[in-house]
């Protein structure tokens, strides 16, 4: 086993996070080389370990692909918070520790005795984040919400969907991931003021707000026009085409998806003239209705219903590579098994494989950047329920095995 | 320090939203972004939303958005002497961050071996669709592109409506994702070079940002051999919307079942509740067809915010399917002061998401509304750089620097 690499070797996160969007936050910081050190407990089983996919199909706590994702190279402990010797044990890895990071509900912590005031006390430069649904002030600040919630709640359902249709979720609990993303950003740029200054800090982050923080252009467009932008599908005001088009069905077998599809964009006049060309239609390109892109918006779905006859007696993959090489954006949606197999995403190593102890070899997404001096890469596979308590207990706090031995009696750790 | 990045010398350079994304969250804790445009300006500025719909390059709301607190200058970086100014800036710069495609960045000279050998402190974070090296790195693509390639697209859909197409989701989504991975990766390597004293380079890549947060959809695959459906997997339920009597839509949601207890208890302990079929949240989801309508039985006799406040008292994770105009109303939003109202000088005042974050010592702020073109020139180019007067107005008659 290889030891941690990256830019944060040497920093020590204490991670009383849970979910998906506290560990996305600490799964970039762990992609850095940074310690982290999950707590983990019996008593509130991280909701990751018990939703698919399992391998093998059934229900297991350490084999569920979901957790095994967002927990690439952390460590695990069992340690029960919720009693006073478990919470005075947190503190003491909280000691040796540089960053915290927390998202229970609004006020969780601190009834655990473990809130910002109570950190510093251990560790007076530690710098604490949480990133609880609704942020730590305001009338909802206890309100609980989730990924899944915090779609709708933050305008983005609202926004997004099919012209006509109601609003809609986007595929994916996107709240939770772009929170963790945004709170990694938070806590390195106060590790970087700490650095400089010897001070640490407070962070108090909204999940809702941070997703609001990326749909910028939906604000903007009220504030100017006092309007709710309408649901428009994959079209955008400012190009056409903009969609995905059906393809061919393809003769896969195998139980897979048959209905297949591609991305196609023209951002300017010269790209949409270079796909009517790789159509074997170049004088649409000079076709009153769809000669400017003011002309392609106005006849839109004439323009559609053009491409898409053209794409649906192809395979997408060819759609693709046809107009890649005449400098035209085309992509299919790709699939969990495309991904997996898709030949860049693997010369580029972006896949990591690593023994885990529970379910082998797996592949999984890795680090979506590569950095040239400190070569980010995942150490280990994420960790099974309790995986580090002796590192932890016994080589990081300089507990005895006896000593061990009668909080594992007591339940204090498992 | 007041700011967390107080200091710090970014320099921007890019044309597809993701560099100014990461710009944006540099500069909103305290760095000191300066934001290169070419001659015809960043071409946000001419995507809007426009005020009335008027395309107008000052009031492009997704630049207005993105730009706050940045300094712009226009330069020509097709000219000689236009590289050779972005030279002398990056000089003493401490990152430079970009989303030139690749072809493009290298004619541009935005080179890093070249960068660095004049400042070896210099992070640069190189933002593309596909990443610096494989088979597709040239590829061109827009933000629809790396979204289907990075899995998303193939995701977002309707349930049950399969014959519906894959869709983006509303917004440049992978630009901010790419944006907000860049400077994550930046901050790393800033506190790295706080360490050892040495720069290096970040190669950031669109579509593996977007594989990275499938949720548990990828696994699928090595773990079950199962194809995604376009639609989500929903492995669990209730997690779903449903319309409201006033018209409105609620997502109804339980993740753990303490939170399902408690909706049948809201919903008054209906007999069917206590079904095998329903007994727990895999098997809702299996039999999701059957539980679905009388759950939306039950939902249609509220008003939609109603509903949630009487579902958030029992500790029930709802939401309200919020629109733009119920947020920027929100009493909690207020009360957290998230809503920025930032006067520009040509758009106006404007209303915009505000902290996604909120740093107990070094606050996250706004200083300045986004830059018209070119407005930061002379004291850039003469104040840092230390031109002449003369020689910036050659540069102009050049068509170097405009206006």
């Amino acid at each position: 086993m290889s030891a941690a690499s990256g830019p944060l070797t040497g920093i020590r996160v204490a991670d009383f996070t849970w979910v998906w969007a506290g560990p996305s936050s600490t799964l970039q910081l762990a992609h850095m080389g940074a310690a982290v050190i999950r707590m983990e407990s019996m008593r509130r089983v991280c909701v990751l370990r018990m939703l698919p996919p399992w391998l093998g199909g059934q229900p297991s706590l350490n084999r569920s692909g979901y957790f095994n994702q967002y927990n690439q190279g952390k460590r695990s402990i069992l340690l029960d918070l919720s009693k006073p010797e478990g919470a005075q044990i947190a503190k003491r890895i909280v000691a040796v520790s540089d960053l915290a990071a927390e998202n229970f509900a609004g006020g969780v912590i601190d009834r655990l005795g473990l809130g910002y005031e109570e950190l510093r006390k251990v560790k007076p430069d530690i710098v604490m984040i949480s990133m609880s649904g609704y942020g730590r002030t305001g009338p909802e600040s206890s309100y609980v919400s989730y990924g899944p919630a915090q779609v709708p709640l933050s305008g983005m359902s609202s926004l997004s969907g099919y012209a006509g249709w109601p609003p809609m979720h986007v595929g994916m609990s996107y709240g939770d991931p772009n929170a963790g993303l945004h709170a990694a950003f938070a806590l390195l740029a106060a590790l970087y003021h700490r650095e400089r200054t010897g001070e640490g800090q407070y962070i108090d982050m909204s999940q809702w707000e941070s997703t609001m923080a990326v749909l910028g252009e939906g604000f903007l467009e009220y504030s100017m026009n006092g309007a709710q932008p309408p649901r428009n599908g994959s079209r955008v005001p400012y190009m056409a085409p903009h969609g995905i088009f059906r393809c061919a069905v393809a003769q896969t077998g195998e139980g897979l998806p048959d209905d297949r599809w591609v991305s196609i964009a023209c951002g300017s006049d010269d790209e949409w003239r270079s796909l009517c060309r790789v159509m074997g239609q170049p004088e649409l390109a000079d076709d009153s209705r769809f000669r400017s892109i003011a002309d392609r918006k106005a006849n839109e779905d004439e323009l559609e219903g053009i491409v898409e006859a053209w794409t649906s007696t192809l395979d997408p993959f060819e759609v693709k590579d046809r107009l890649q090489a005449a400098g035209v954006a085309a992509f299919p949606p790709l699939m969990n098994r495309e991904l997996a197999e898709d030949p860049h995403l693997n010369a580029r190593g972006f896949f990591v494989e690593k023994e885990h102890p529970e379910v082998g070899v797996r592949k999984h997404p890795g680090i979506p950047w590569r950095m040239s001096e400190t070569p980010c890469e995942v150490w280990r596979a994420a960790p099974v329920m309790g995986q580090d308590n002796e590192y932890v207990f016994g080589e990081l706090l300089g507990m005895s095995s006896d000593q061990i031995a009668d909080l594992v009696a007591r339940e204090v750790i498992r | 320090m007041a700011r967390a990045l107080e200091g710090l010398r970014v320099i921007e350079c890019g044309v597809a939203g993701a560099a100014a994304y990461a710009g944006k969250l540099l500069a909103d804790l305290g760095a000191d972004v300066v934001k290169v445009e070419g001659p015809q300006g960043d071409p946000d500025r001419s995507l809007g939303p426009f005020p009335g719909g008027e395309p107008h390059p000052e009031k492009s709301g997704i630049f207005l958005y993105l730009n706050c607190n940045k300094q712009g200058i226009s330069l020509d970086l097709g000219h000689a002497k236009g590289k050779d100014v972005l030279d002398r800036l990056l000089a003493d710069a401490d990152v430079l961050i970009t989303d030139y495609p690749l072809s493009q960045s290298e004619a541009l000279g935005l080179d890093y071996e070249r960068l660095a050998a004049a400042n070896p402190r210099l992070v640069m974070a190189s933002i593309s669709p596909f990443g610096q090296t494989g088979p597709y790195r040239d590829y061109h693509a827009y933000d629809i592109t790396t979204s289907s390639a990075g899995g998303w697209t193939w995701l977002n859909g309707w349930p049950g409506h399969p014959e519906m197409p894959p869709m983006k989701p509303f917004g440049r989504q992978t630009a901010y994702q790419a944006g907000v991975n860049a400077a994550v990766a930046t901050m790393g390597a800033l506190f790295w070079r706080l360490r050892s004293g040495k720069g290096q380079h970040i190669d950031v890549s669109a579509q593996e940002c977007i594989t990275a947060i499938l949720e548990m959809t990828f696994a699928f695959w090595p773990y079950m051999q199962t194809p995604t459906a376009r639609w989500g997997q929903r492995p669990i339920q209730p997690i779903d919307f449903f319309q409201c009597k006033d018209g409105g839509w609620i997502f109804v949601l339980c993740v753990e079942e303490q939170q399902w207890k408690s909706l049948v208890d809201l919903m008054g302990n209906p007999e069917w509740a206590e079904w095998e079929v329903f007994a727990n949240r895999l098997v809702r989801a299996a039999n999701w067809d059957a539980l679905k309508p009388m759950i939306q039985e039950w939902v249609s006799e509220w008003n939609t915010d109603d509903l949630y406040r009487a579902a958030q008292e029992k500790r029930i994770p709802f939401a309200p399917a919020s629109t733009v105009a119920d947020l920027v109303s929100s009493p909690h939003l207020k009360a957290r002061g998230f809503f920025m109202e930032i006067a520009h000088p040509a758009a106006g005042r404007l209303t915009h998401p505000g902290a996604p974050y909120k740093l107990s010592r070094t606050p996250w702020e706004i200083r300045s509304p986004a830059p018209a073109l070119g407005q930061h020139n002379e004291s850039i180019l003469c104040g840092r750089l230390g031109l002449s007067t003369s020689e910036l107005a050659s540069l102009r008659e050049d068509g170097v620097v405009s206006p």
